[in-house]
This record gives structure tokens, C-alpha cells and sequence, in this order.
């Protein structure tokens, strides 16, 4: 290790050594202010719409609030009401069977998708652009278009009864479906997106890895299972943690599709947090809901540390 | 083009600037509602000219609300910066009453000679907190059962009558149930959704109360309103004569009425328009609900037009107010045929007579109870309508159903 230029040196006051090092640092603090103005636009819309926001929901949470008088204080009677609240670990429960169908699929198909799109094939820049399509999509128009599609006398149940099979199903009318019909469309929306980071992590896999694994007498299948995927653990990792948190968030496609119907099935802890609320004036009791929803995704990502034992292996 | 649009936004500002300069004396209001039919907004655009040319020197920016506009509206009231005047429905009208974010109109409504008594009083009480008056109803609605006449001649049974009971109901729906075998040809007796405003007549007739006197306890888990349960559910689940809109693929009851997949539907005078603009072709009468076990019963639907306590031109909202809610204005409104008037004054109009459907639709008033359900009503809708849904899915009891949404209604109430 090289000293860095600007610590302390040995040198005399005033010898052309220190004189460089004073040199250094000034260069140093304006390139350091220089780059903060560059991203001072970005820090200031997050800090004060995400942190400040944050900070004030956590100052909510200990308060009884209904949006047009004054906050109450009273301590952690909203955090107490959590432990009782049934509607709470209904929506625990959905969000858990949410994140355990979606993540694994949609990591796996993520993970295909990027191996399809990174084979030199013709059309590979159409295939990128077709399957990203879905992700950029507003969730608000594909959760309709699937509403469409799900409907008792939608497209599904059309293509069903041609193929003979029963076809009377009303997808998001029915508790034990309506669940799977949104995880559905999830993944069709957001595989595409870790497909990107998949993608980026392909190419920065470097090319003698593979080609020695190839020589030394590996398949094309022993390659991938032994050399690429163990290599792609920093970024399994990464949409699998991610993936988690957005499952764990789940709001735009029940409010659309469901309203946390039929019977409770699809309520996600987000939704009830804007139910109770927006719908009960209970912003305080929401705030509480919202921080605790905060410390189970932390716990989840702790775990999943651990389990996926993050090595960069190269 | 981004070049043009900047030289076009500077050259708006401007003139709008001057424009400003010029009517520095003009008092500036926003009225809002939410985003209605394009006739309707017609309605209040007309009313907005009319008035502008009673007062010149009031200024009305009309803005209405597209999407959720209860939750806007709060958050813009939280935020002290919402609509001078603007929409209240009666389902959330009170805690927006009992935490003063309206403005109390009485010494208004003193100054220009505007009584109490000049309207409903049913619908004025929905708006009326402590004695203070906060919101002038602009107009209401009850339910109708709406009948299709094609289908009723081809099965050669009469129309419907305010005489029919619960009895009769049952009976015609499931004569004019026609299953073919094809899940896109079935037609239905009715369509009787999961949607507790649509139960909530049913109830009354079967007498049952909503509260107790305290006001802490629900009655619904009585006889009556288990009655009332058995009886809304017992279509669908017995009689295989009742269908929910999304399982012949429409979107709500009038939209499985209009494509004529339902023989009945319980709607009001909303349905009207919507069936005139979309499905002309449907040939429809309106009567009076049935008379349940206890006699007759229905559910009145009423917006206000009210005005934020922290406007800042009250004198001039409320004179926008008066003209939107006056007798000339509601009148022009009953004839177009969009809504009930809610002035006294406008009850024996001649335009009654002439339209059997809107005065069915008016009948109802008479033994009607307000479409809400105090401060928590969010919460109680919600569990009512997981009581129908519980016996349509679940195929559970109506007794168990509406005891366990009775004990969560009471746990509701306790809060």
C-alpha cells in the first residue's frame, strides 16, 4: 500500500515534500466538493423525501395521528396493538408465501433469461428489448391487462376451454388463486429487470475462466454449475435480497387487481398500512405497521446473508 | 420543440400575469369534485357560467379530482391547501365534521335568507354536526330495481309493483333464470354483489337496527339481520339465480344489466344515463325495492358541496355554494334526469310525473336510511361485505357469518 498522497509525511515544514503533500490536498477537498455538488441534486430529493420522511414516520409511530389534529403522544400503544392486530398476520402470512413463490422463480428465470440473452445469436439487442418490455411497463396498466386476462370469461379461460380443460375458474375471484394470479404477473414483470443484473455480471465474468474450465474437459452444464454460478453468487445475492424487499413491499397490483380480497387473501402488509391510514385515519397505527414490516425485511436480509455467505471468488 | 414549448409557457405566463394585474379586485375560487361523466361535468360548467355572470367578480377554477378523491381530499385538507369549495360524501363526512376542517355555514346561510328548512331534512342532517350546519347536499340517490323489459315480456311475467315482497323477488328470479350450458350465454334473475350497500336495504326491511343506544354495540347479529343475510345470499347459493358482475365478465351490476346478462339489478339513478350512453338498445323500467318482513326499507346515497375551514374567501364560497344547491340550478339538474333534488321545494316538480323511473328512484327517500356508517365506516363496509363473501365462497352459515362480523364491528366500535 501506498501511502495516500496528503497524509502526514516525514517530511520538513516548508520542503518542496510538504508543499506537494499541502498541493494534494487542496486538490483533494475541491475534487471532493466537486463531486458532492454533482450529487448534491440526488441527495437532497432523497434525503428529504425518503430520510426526513422516514425520520418523521418513525416520530409518527410513537403518536396518535389523524391527519388534521395535532400528533398525541403515546409511547408504544401502536407497536402493542401490532402484537393483537389479526388483519396484521394475515397480511404477514400472504407476504411470506408471496416472497417464497416469487423470489426463487423469478431469480430463476431472471438467471435463464440472461443466459439466453447473453448467446451470440442474431436479434440479441430485439430479445434484450423484448423481454424488458414488461418492466418498464406501468404496473398500473399490465395489473389491468391481466385483470383481463384473469377474468372468469377472460383469455386464460378461453384458452382452456379449447384446449378441453376446466375453464369456469374466476382467477382473482377465488381466495385460493387470486394469490398465485398476482405472483404471476409479478414475475413476468420484474424477471426481465434481474435479468439486467444477471446480464452485467455474465459479461464481467472473465472469458479464460471458462475457456480453462472448457479445456481442462468440463460440458457446457459442468461449466455453468461449477465455474459461472458459483462466480454469479454476489449477484444472486443481490436479486435475491432485493427481489425479497419489493415482495415484502407488494402494493400497486392488490390495490389494483384485489383490494386485499377475496377474504383477506391478498392482503399485503403495505396495503393495510394505506388502509388503516388512509381509509381509518390512523396514521400513527399505520407508521408502527410500516417500521415493523422495516425490521422483519432487515431480519429476512440478515438471514439470507448467511445463507447465501457472500464470497467474490475471483 | 422544446424551444416552442418554452416561448408558449413564457408567452402564457405573461399574459397571465397581465390577466392578473388587470383583475387584481376578482376573488379566485377552486371548486372541485371528482371526475364525473362527461355530461355531468357539462352540468356543473353550465352552473359555473350562469354564476359567473351573476358575479362578475368572483372567479371559479373548476378542478375536478380524477382518481381516489376521498384520500386526496384529505391529504389537501390535512395540508391546508385544499379546494375552497368541494364534494363531501355523507360515508365520510364525519370526521372531517367533528375535527374541523369544515366551515360551519349557518352565519352564512343567515345573511343571504338560505333556511334549513329549505331542504331535506334527512339529507341535511347527514351534514350537520353539534347543530352546525357544514355541507348543503347537492343532490342524492336511493336504489331502484331495475327490470329488463325484453325479458320479463318474453317470460310473460308482469313488471314489477311497490307491492312485491322478498317472496315475489325470489320467485321471478328464478323464473327468469336461463341456463343454456354456455358460460357466456347463461342469463341470471339478479345480480346481487359482495357490496354492503346493496345488502343494506334488505336489512332494513327485515328491521333490523344498526346500533344500540350507546352506539357501541352492532344489532345486526339479530334474528332480523341474520334474516336479512340468509335472505341476500340465499339467491346465489340456493337458487343458483343470483350472479356476481365479474362472473359474466362485467365489470359492475349496470354493466352486467346493460349486457343483458342479469334480468334485475339493484342500482340508482346513475344506472339511467350510463344505460342511455352505452347500451341505448336495452329497453329498462325502474321500480321501488320489494317490501321485506318488516316492512319497506331502502339506502340514500347524498354528496355536499362544502367549504374548507381554512378558505380564505368564505362569504364568496359560500355564494358559489348557495347557486349550485339553488332551486334554479337542482331543477335544470332533475330535468336532465342525472340526480334527486334535495330541496323541499323541488319535491312535487312536474318532471315526476313525467318520468316514472326517477320518481321510483325518489320514493325510496321516504323509508330510507343513510348510506354510511359513522367514523370507522371504511372498516365496517369492509367486514359486511367479507360476510357475503365468506357464505358465497366459503358456503359458510349466514348465523356464524353475521355474528363474527357483528364481534369485529363491536371491536371496531370500542376503539
Amino acid at each position: 500500500m501506498n501511502p495516500l498522497p496528503g497524509t502526514q509525511s516525514n517530511a520538513q515544514p516548508g520542503s518542496a515534500w510538504s508543499r506537494a503533500a499541502a498541493r494534494l490536498r487542496k486538490e483533494k477537498v475541491s475534487e471532493a466538493i466537486t463531486g458532492y455538488l454533482f450529487v448534491a441534486p440526488f441527495l437532497l430529493t432523497i434525503g428529504t423525501f425518503v430520510f426526513l420522511a422516514a425520520v418523521y414516520a418513525l416520530y409518527l409511530s410513537f403518536h396518535k395521528y389523524d391527519l388534521f389534529t395535532p400528533p398525541e403522544f403515546v409511547g408504544l400503544a401502536n407497536y402493542r396493538r401490532l402484537l393483537a392486530d389479526r388483519d396484521l398476520r394475515i397480511a404477514l402470512r400472504n407476504v411470506v408465501i408471496y416472497a417464497a413463490g416469487v423470489v426463487p422463480i423469478q431469480t430463476a428465470v431472471a438467471l435463464f433469461l440472461a443466459v439466453l440473452a447473453n448467446q451470440r445469436l442474431k436479434l440479441r439487442g430485439f430479445f434484450r428489448s423484448a423481454y424488458y418490455v414488461p418492466c418498464i411497463t406501468s404496473s398500473v396498466a399490465s395489473s389491468i391487462i391481466f385483470m383481463w386476462l384473469y377474468y372468469k370469461q377472460g383469455i386464460i379461460n378461453y384458452i382452456l376451454s379449447l384446449l378441453r380443460l376446466p375453464s369456469d375458474t374466476d382467477w382473482l375471484g377465488n381466495p385460493s388463486t387470486a394469490l398465485p394470479a398476482i405472483m404471476t404477473l409479478v414475475i413476468w414483470t420484474t424477471s426481465a429487470y434481474f435479468m439486467v443484473v444477471f446480464l452485467a455480471a455474465l459479461q464481467d465474468i472473465p472469458v479464460s475462466v471458462c475457456e480453462a474450465s472448457r479445456i481442462d474437459g468440463a460440458s457446457t452444464w459442468q461449466t455453468f454449475r461449477h465455474v459461472t454460478l458459483p462466480l454469479l453468487r454476489p449477484s444472486i445475492f443481490l436479486v435475491v435480497v432485493l427481489g425479497t424487499i419489493g415482495c415484502m413491499q407488494v402494493f400497486d397490483q392488490v390495490y389494483i387487481m384485489t383490494r386485499g380480497g377475496p377474504l383477506k387473501s391478498t392482503m399485503s402488509i403495505v396495503y393495510l398500512v394505506y388502509t388503516e391510514a388512509f381509509g381509518d385515519l390512523k396514521f400513527g397505527y399505520g407508521a408502527a405497521m410500516a417500521f415493523a414490516l422495516f425490521a422483519v425485511i432487515f431480519v429476512l436480509t440478515l438471514i439470507q446473508r448467511r445463507l447465501l455467505d457472500i464470497r467474490i471468488e475471483y | 420543440m422544446k424551444r416552442l414549448a418554452c416561448v408558449v409557457l413564457c408567452a402564457v405566463l405573461i399574459a397571465a400575469l397581465a390577466a392578473g394585474a388587470v383583475a387584481a379586485d376578482k376573488v379566485t375560487l377552486v371548486l372541485s369534485g371528482w371526475q364525473a361523466s362527461p355530461e355531468e361535468q357539462q352540468l356543473v360548467a353550465d352552473a359555473l357560467k350562469v354564476f359567473a355572470q351573476k358575479h362578475p367578480n368572483i372567479e371559479v377554477k373548476y378542478e375536478p379530482i380524477v382518481e381516489d378523491f376521498a384520500t386526496k381530499i384529505k391529504t389537501m385538507l390535512a395540508a391546508r391547501n385544499a379546494p375552497d369549495v368541494f364534494y363531501v360524501d355523507i360515508f365520510w363526512a364525519e370526521p372531517l365534521m367533528s375535527r374541523g376542517m369544515l366551515l360551519a355555514l349557518d352565519p352564512y346561510m343567515a345573511k343571504t335568507g338560505t333556511k334549513r328548512s329549505d331542504f331535506a331534512e334527512t339529507l341535511l342532517n347527514g351534514f350537520t354536526y353539534n347543530g352546525k350546519t357544514y355541507g348543503i347536499p347537492k343532490d342524492f340517490n336511493t336504489l331502484g330495481l331495475f327490470y329488463n323489459k325484453k325479458m320479463f315480456d318474453e317470460a310473460k311475467i308482469p313488471y314489477p309493483t311497490p307491492d312485491w315482497t322478498w317472496e315475489t323477488l325470489r320467485e321471478v328470479a328464478k323464473k327468469l333464470t336461463k341456463i343454456v350450458g354456455d358460460p357466456s350465454k347463461d342469463r341470471y334473475g339478479i345480480c346481487l354483489p359482495v357490496d354492503a350497500a346493496r345488502f343494506r336495504p334488505f336489512l332494513v326491511q327485515s328491521g333490523a337496527q344498526f346500533l344500540d343506544k350507546t352506539g357501541k354495540k352492532c344489532l345486526f347479529a339479530s334474528p332480523e339481520g341474520v334474516r336479512a343475510l340468509d335472505y341476500y345470499t340465499s339467491f346465489k347459493m340456493k337458487d343458483k339465480s343470483a350472479v356476481i358482475p365479474s362472473e359474466v365478465g362485467a365489470g359492475w351490476g349496470g354493466d352486467a344489466f346493460g349486457k343483458e346478462r342479469v334480468a334485475m339489478v339493484l342500482e340508482g339513478g346513475w344506472l339511467i344515463p350510463y344505460l342511455d350512453n352505452n347500451f341505448a338498445n336495452v329497453e329498462y323500467g325502474v321500480c321501488e325495492l320489494p317490501k321485506g318482513p318488516a316492512g319497506r326499507g331502502n339506502v340514500y346515497f347524498t354528496v355536499s358541496y362544502s367549504v374548507a375551514a381554512s378558505c380564505k374567501h368564505p362569504e364568496e364560497a359560500w355564494l358559489l355554494v348557495e347557486h349550485l344547491t339553488g332551486y334554479e340550478n337542482q331543477k335544470k339538474v332533475l330535468e336532465t334526469g342525472f340526480a334527486l333534488p334535495t330541496r323541499v321545494a323541488l319535491g312535487d316538480h312536474p318532471f315526476f310525473k313525467s318520468n316514472p323511473n326517477m320518481a321510483a328512484i325518489f320514493k325510496g327517500y321516504a323509508y330510507a336510511v343513510p348510506w354510511q356508517f359513522g367514523e370507522h365506516g371504511e372498516k365496517i363496509m369492509n367486514v359486511l361485505n367479507q360476510s357475503i363473501e365468506k357464505i358465497y365462497l366459503k358456503n359458510e352459515q349466514p348465523d356464524k357469518a353475521m355474528n363474527d362480523a357483528v364481534r369485529e364491528i363491536d371491536g371496531i366500535l370500542s376503539e
